[in-house]
């Protein structure tokens, strides 16, 4: 069709651009249904693990801690030993991992996880899912995101649960309530309440970010423009209509929780 | 008073930075069932960290802490059938009601859910059963009305009553107090102190920290008198407080009194 010659994208937004955009109405539903999707796991997957990694990161496990110790129990005066002694495995990897995933580019890790992981070490079962979504790409996308949001909610987690006060933790326990129940019904319940808010943002940003997995062909939004783009010859229209419907989807969002966030924080004060 | 010791506390210490402060230095007494104990003594005397010691709320650096033949500061004990068996704290600690200063009532569950938590939790009491307990402790410190209530609704004096009650849900052995009434409004001090009388009078043994000296008179059977970490005297609180022979005990006294 245009062999040879330069092709000539039109920058210029036009009644007829946004007819032609909406003639793949189609792969732009699946489009806004895929990010919906894209969302809706990576934030799943980033919860659980954000809870596990802000676990880790506050657990007490110190396998050396009897470096510590000389004869008698008593503590020695050796400050190196005494440094070494309060060495967390644990907490170690889960902060390795928070402030790796923090400190590079969410681009680097899709490419890493798209590439390396699931294109080398991991073979994923090729298989379509509702019919367009390819498990090949989805999933590591998911993965991904999962990944990176996971590094931020952990600390959403964590400093909502240090929010909490000590006195609760003390109550629980000298009602002989273990670890894990004062954790799941005393702590995380207040916690989570405090940070729905933080919560609720990193969802809208997951919302947008999620676009990035473009890049690894998943069949997102970013991924409709980019096809109706190509296919047409044009920049702004498919681009404007996806503006409008990420902005449809995070805006309400916000607003949403923001409500449901205020009506449950009725529920102890009044 | 009987002679049956419920809690035998033996050279228990407590060193924070490396035995720079003694919080706890060389505590031994016995706490019989049936006993009131209060225990009085200067601010940083080492009160509460002998009281929160007993549940193991702070772990002692050294001595032991018998509650049923067991020394639960240690990590294993030998059982009936010669068996080296786990201590298992929140089994001990249940045995033990522990009520703070700052109430520490779970603000995002009702008075009712308080209440029944850890019962039905811990102990897998049928909710019902729970419930219908807890409406007749509320009852009996007249805050029946309030079991749909959230803390945040209720005055200090109502959350220091519902802190006791929500602990003897558990059916404690032994309730343990740390200034209970240190941060209510002075009308509200008197509902709290009636409701540790009655207590007392029920029979309930009882470890009492609190500055409240016209409570200890009264209602103590035994009082303790602790300064920089060590019982300085012990005995009769009347006996103690007409006839001091500690010269710190004197000095202390003539000061709160
Ligand atoms: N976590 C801690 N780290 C270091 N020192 C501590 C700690 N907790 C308590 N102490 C010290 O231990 C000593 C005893 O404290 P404790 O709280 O038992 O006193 P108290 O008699 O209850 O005083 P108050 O009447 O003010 O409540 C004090 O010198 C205190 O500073
Ligand atoms: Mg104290």
């Amino acid at each position: 069709m245009c062999i040879g010659k330069e092709i000539i994208m039109n920058n210029f937004i036009t009644a007829e651009g946004f007819e032609k955009t909406f003639r793949y109405i189609k792969l732009i539903e699946q489009g806004i249904f895929t990010t919906i999707m894209l969302a809706l796991f990576t934030v799943v997957i980033g919860f659980i693990l954000g809870i596990l990694l802000a676990i880790m990161r506050m657990t007490d496990f110190r396998p050396l801690r009897f470096l510590a110790y000389g004869k008698k129990g008593r503590i020695r005066n050796n400050r190196a030993l005494v440094a070494i002694s309060k060495f967390n495995p644990i907490a170690f990897l889960a902060t390795a991992y928070v402030e790796i995933l923090r400190s590079t580019p969410v681009l680097v890790q899709i490419m890493i996880i798209y590439h390396g992981v699931f294109g080398k070490l991991i073979e994923i079962p090729s298989f379509t899912m509702f019919g367009f979504l390819k498990s090949n790409r989805f999933i590591p996308g998911v993965v991904a995101l999962g990944m990176n949001s996971g590094a931020y909610l952990c600390e959403i987690i964590r400093s909502g649960i240090q929010s909490i006060d000590g006195g609760q933790t003390e109550a629980a326990r000298s009602l002989g309530m273990t670890k894990v129940q004062t954790l799941v019904h005393i702590i995380l319940p207040q916690a989570i309440k405090n940070i729905l808010p933080a919560i609720a943002n990193e969802f809208v940003v997951i919302i947008k970010e999620s676009s990035i997995t473009y890049t690894i062909g998943v069949q997102d939004l970013m991924f409709a423009v980019t096809a109706v783009q190509g296919a047409n010859y044009i920049v702004m229209e498919p681009l404007l209509v996806a503006t409008a419907v990420y902005f449809c989807l995070c805006f309400p969002t916000s607003k949403l929780i923001a409500y449901f966030e205020r009506r449950m924080s009725r529920g102890d004060k009044r | 008073m009987t002679n049956d010791k419920l809690l035998q506390i033996k050279n228990l210490k407590k060193y924070y930075n490396k035995g720079a402060i003694k919080a706890l230095d060389d505590v031994s007494i016995d706490i019989h069932r049936g006993d009131v104990m209060v225990v009085i003594g200067p601010s940083g005397s080492g009160k509460s960290t002998f009281l929160r010691s007993l549940n193991l709320m702070e772990e002692p650096t050294d001595g032991q802490i018998i509650f049923h033949n067991i020394d639960i500061t240690k990590k294993s004990f030998i059982n009936k059938a010669g068996k080296k068996e786990k201590v298992n704290i929140n089994l001990h600690r249940q045995k033990m009601g522990m009520v703070f200063q700052h109430f520490n009532l779970f603000p995002h569950k009702t008075i009712l859910q308080n209440m029944i938590l850890a019962p039905v939790k811990v102990l897998k009491m049928p909710q019902e059963q729970a419930t219908e307990k807890a409406l007749a402790l509320l009852a009996r410190v007249g805050l029946e009305d309030r079991a749909n209530a959230y803390p945040i609704q209720l005055s200090g004096g109502q959350k220091q009553r519902v802190a006791i009650v929500r602990a003897l849900m558990m059916e404690p052995e032994v309730m343990l107090f740390d200034e209970p009434t240190s941060a209510l409004d002075p009308e509200m001090v008197g509902e709290v102190l009636s409701v540790m009388k009655e207590l007392a009078n029920s029979g309930m043994t009882m470890v009492v920290v609190t500055h409240e000296m016209g409570f200890a008179r009264e209602v103590g059977n035994s009082m303790l008198f602790m300064d920089e970490g060590k019982i300085l005297e012990q005995g009769d609180p009347k006996e103690l407080f007409d006839n001091p022979q500690h010269p710190r005990l004197q000095d202390f006294l003539s000061k709160v009194l």
